[in-house]
């Protein structure tokens, strides 16, 4: 039942992107519960004798009082990592056959991811990206930073074309801390060359993820007759397809990149998955929630 | 082309929807967005092109079946006469002309020539069939495509003595034509004689789908010298010298003096000279005829020089026999009915009875049969053996004529036909001083030739109830005068007065000769016929006893006329050859038979091109006109072909539709 608000075309109707967040995490947290694999909650974790520097506000008084010994309560919310979020922002990625665009569903599933992170207390961060990088929100536990990065990524809009390249070398400036890398993109672009480009963010220890978001038109492209398309990225480049064109050999083509990215990300050790906007969020944050644990 | 009803046509607007959907719609189609092309390639170009081009053929496909339907509901129609310029299976008639007039110079020759190119001209599967004809058509071949058929066809061809009749062509044509429910072409090799063409044009009409092309084969007029007409006795029953009246003609040509000869059983008896005018006629006569017994071939020939000798001969045939007696029975003392009856039939020139008379009182052991006829003149009381001889002579075919008089009066019934005599009507006592003849029946053979009764005076007549007679004429108080009663085979003829001049005042008049005459011809049985006939005539072979009896036909070859078995049944025969035909009865009636080709063919002018033009336009329909042209362009529905591509295009458009829905069930 909760699965139902979890659908990009219900989250659409939602106004404010902290509500769809929070419906998205909740009504996906609501799910897991019933798995008995994954336990998600700010439980007690272990005692760690106290030396000296460390915070006083973790110190368990009770113990205290009663060993007279100083100990900090560990949770395992406070096994904390970073998430950074990188958003494309590229013309194509306005592109939608239906309610939800391409941006608006890689937006859903940032703030999702955001919200998500603010829960646990991991650090999250954000930089959104096109050509050039436009907005970066530095990663951080403070009070306020889900509401900076709702903001941030509330403002993103579709704008030129993408080129990777250029933003990545940018990345690796504001990568300080070992942690979760999500990049949210179409990559329309050479595999190998994206590849080559994102597999830097690898070295530092960074888990990348990369969320292929496509829309289902672009998956399975279905026309009736033939039509006349222009490229978001590149509006003077129109061509005339044909129905049967789209049906078959556009079909392998998409599908032969897909696959090409899909093997050439993991054989550099980036963790892949492709996101089709007409299919429910909760696949995508399960991804991550997966990534995570690993790290833990 | 016409729609029986036109206003439909207004659904051709119709069109306009799937010129909207095809053409208009697809015109507004705007440029989609789409997220990147990198994997689309120029060269889908072609694929569309073909798409298009299956929305053309699609888009025509709608707009047709659409114009088809709306077609159909017009109705459309075409006149037949449309027809013969779309027409297949086309059947050549190659018609030969074979008249006699062929036979001038090198025509019949010519023609063949003609047509045998004709054939080599065919395509292979093309069919043809050969024709000759004169006065009648003759089929010589099949409808076939076998070209060495067809050239052996027109190589039988052989002149004829027929006249040519165009008229009898057509009817033939319009004939196969309707049998072979094909298209005919009909190539027409003929000298075009004007003298062929038929007094109404309306005999040379064609039907629709018959196309004719004539082939003149000489178009200028020749010159020609006939013999054209002879008048001589059929039969001569004297020794005295014969008169042969001979009629010689030109056409075309120029005044010249030509030579003519009587030719009798081969041999020359005279040759006179002939001045012929410019295109004229020239009279011959011949008195020098001296007729042997028996049957005589008798020939008048003219040495013409020109390119058409066989009409410069013309054949009779004059026959001489000894004369046939005729019994004059009359009540002994009156001798004046006699008189006048026997002076009328000499005077008449009449030479082939003599009357022999008798009383009634010296005929009762007399044999009628050896009389040509018997009349009874006023007669009271006949021998009873006689009467009886009398009604069975009659009954065999004997012929017997009865005046009625005051002696005859006393008498109930008439003689021989026994038929009962109802009073004595005389003239005088009802105040008429006399009745004259009111009614003739001018078909019987008594008195086919006699119109001027009107002054014969009838002073006394007797009153018959004529029965089952034959009534055939009477007098102004509606008394029949003359009867014929048919006993058994012969004739008995009442006439209600008398030949003595006291009765009425007929032996006195004009008319009395020719009745006499031709009453003695018809009781007698006396068929003088003409000379000659013309080819093409027929002629009677026997009469209803001879039924089983073999007549034997010699043609002017020689050769037998008829089978065997048609030798015992045929009641008649066509002349069809110039000669002489022999024809020999088993009762020993042999008779010679001269026939002649009609003087028609003749006359070589050929007709006129605009003539020949509206016979070809009778076919196509442009100048005919009356009730046969107008059945000839009854209007012929295309609506069951209009509905049928109606139907193959909707079946055409479902396939083609339903390739573009297979694409386009899939898209969203």
């Amino acid at each position: 039942m909760l699965q139902r608000f979890l659908d990009p075309a219900t989250l659409a109707s939602i106004s404010g992107l902290d509500l769809i967040a929070k419906t998205v995490v909740d009504g996906f947290v609501a799910g897991l519960h019933r798995s008995p694999d994954f336990g998600f909650s700010q439980e007690f974790a272990e005692y760690r004798a106290y030396t000296e520097g460390d915070d006083l506000r973790h110190v368990d008084w009770n113990v205290y009082a009663r060993t007279d010994k100083l100990f900090l309560r560990r949770y395992r919310g406070e096994t904390n990592s970073q998430l950074l979020v990188l958003l494309d922002t590229s013309a194509s990625m306005g592109y939608g056959s239906h309610e939800v665009h391409k941006l608006d569903y890689a937006r859903f599933v940032a703030a999702s991811l955001c919200y998500m992170a603010n829960l646990q207390r991991d650090a999250a961060g954000l930089i959104i990206f096109d050509e050039e990088v436009t907005n970066y929100v530095a990663p951080s536990t403070r009070q306020g930073q889900i509401f900076r990065l709702l903001h941030a990524i509330e403002k993103a809009q579709a704008s030129t074309r993408t080129d990777y390249i250029k933003p990545f070398i940018h990345f690796q400036n504001y990568l300080h801390r070992r942690g979760i890398v999500v990049v949210l993109s179409d990559f329309y672009e050479d595999p190998e060359t994206l590849v080559k480009t994102i597999e830097p963010l690898r070295y530092r220890g960074n888990d990348v993820i990369l969320f292929h978001v496509l829309d289902p038109q672009e998956l399975k492209p279905k026309f009736r007759e033939p039509v006349l398309l222009f490229d978001l990225e590149n509006e003077t480049n129109s061509l005339e397809v044909s129905p049967e064109y789209a049906k078959h050999e556009y079909r392998q083509k998409i599908d032969a990149h897909i696959e090409a990215l899909s093997s050439k990300a993991r054989g550099a050790g980036l963790d892949y998955f492709l996101m089709d906007t007409g299919r429910p969020l909760d696949e995508g944050l399960r991804e991550y929630l997966s990534v995570r644990r690993g790290i833990l | 082309m016409g729609f029986l009803t036109p206003w439909f046509l207004a659904g051709a607007a119709a069109v306009g929807l799937p010129v909207w959907l095809h053409l208009l719609r697809k015109h507004k189609t705007t440029p989609l967005p789409f997220g990147s092309l990198m994997f689309f390639e120029r060269r889908t170009q072609s694929s569309i092109k073909h798409r298009r081009l299956r929305y053309l053929l699609l888009f025509a496909l709608r707009a047709s079946l659409l114009l088809f339907l709306v077609l159909a509901f017009a109705h459309p129609y075409v006149e037949q006469k449309v027809l013969p310029r779309l027409r297949s299976n086309e059947v050549t008639v190659l018609a030969v002309d074979n008249s006699l007039s062929m036979r001038s110079g090198n025509r019949m020759a010519e023609a063949k020539q003609m047509a045998k190119s004709e054939v080599a001209s065919l395509h292979p599967g093309e069919r043809a069939q050969v024709l000759s004809f004169g006065s009648r058509v003759a089929v010589l071949s099949e409808v076939t495509d076998d070209h060495l058929s067809l050239n052996a066809a027109i190589d039988s061809i052989q002149g004829s003595d027929d006249r040519t009749s165009f008229a009898e062509l057509s009817r033939s044509l319009r004939s196969i034509a309707g049998s072979l429910r094909l298209p005919l072409h009909v190539q027409l090799y003929s000298d075009m004689q004007k003298s062929g063409m038929p007094a109404n044009f309306n005999d040379l009409r064609l039907n629709s789908d018959v196309r004719l092309e004539p082939h003149p084969i000489e178009q200028k007029d020749v010159p020609n010298f006939t013999v054209e007409n002879v008048v001589a006795p059929r039969r001569v029953y004297d020794a005295k010298k014969t008169r042969v009246l001979v009629t010689v003609a030109g056409y075309n040509t120029q005044k010249a003096e030509k030579n003519v000869s009587l030719v009798l059983n081969g041999r020359t008896v005279e040759t006179k000279p002939a001045q012929i005018p410019e295109s004229g006629r020239a009279s011959v006569e011949f008195n020098s005829l001296e007729v042997p017994y028996g049957r005589n071939k008798g020939e008048v020939r003219v040495d013409s020089g020109d390119s058409l000798p066989a009409d410069d001969v013309f054949y009779f045939s004059v026959e001489r026999g000894d004369p046939r007696h005729a019994l004059f029975v009359s009540e002994s003392g009156n001798t004046t009915a006699l008189l006048y009856f026997k002076t009328a039939l000499e005077a008449s020139g009449q030479d082939a009875f003599t009357i022999d008379s008798a009383t009634a009182d010296q005929v009762a052991n007399v044999n009628p049969t050896k009389y040509a006829f018997v009349v009874l003149s006023d007669v009271g009381a006949l021998p009873a053996s006689f009467e009886n001889e009398l009604r069975n002579y009659v009954r065999g075919g004997g012929s017997v004529l009865v005046s009625l008089g005051h002696t005859s009066a006393g008498r109930s019934k008439v003689p021989v036909t026994d038929e009962r005599i109802v009073e004595t009507r005389y003239a005088g006592r009802e105040g008429a001083r006399f009745e004259s003849a009111a009614w003739l029946d001018p078909s019987h053979p008594a008195i086919q030739k006699n119109n001027r009764w009107d002054d014969v005076k009838f002073y006394q007549a007797i009153k018959v109830d004529p029965g089952k007679g034959r009534v055939i004429a009477k007098l102004s108080d509606e008394t029949p005068l003359l009867i014929d009663d048919q006993e058994g085979d012969g004739h008995v003829l009442v006439f209600a007065s008398t030949f003595d001049n006291i009765a009425n005042d007929f032996p006195q008049k004009p008319v009395f000769v020719p009745f006499v005459e031709q009453t003695a011809r018809y009781l007698g049985k006396l068929d003088q016929g003409p000379p000659a006939v013309q080819v093409g005539s027929f002629g009677e072979l026997r009469d209803s006893k001879e039924v089983g009896a073999a007549v034997d036909v010699l043609d002017p070859k020689g050769d037998r006329v008829l089978s065997l078995a048609e030798a015992t049944k045929a009641e008649n025969i066509q002349y069809t050859l110039a000669g002489f035909y022999d024809i020999r009865r088993p009762n020993g009636r042999n008779e010679l038979v001269a026939v002649n080709s009609d003087r028609h063919e003749s006359d070589l002018t050929p007709a006129a091109p605009d003539t020949l033009n509206l016979w070809q336009n009778t076919a196509s329909g442009n100048q005919a006109s009356g009730p046969v042209s107008q059945s000839a362009q009854k209007p012929l529905s295309l609506w069951w072909y209009v509905m049928l591509a109606v139907l193959a295009l909707a079946v055409a458009e479902s396939l083609l539709g339903n390739q573009h829905l297979s694409v386009d069930q899939e898209a969203p």
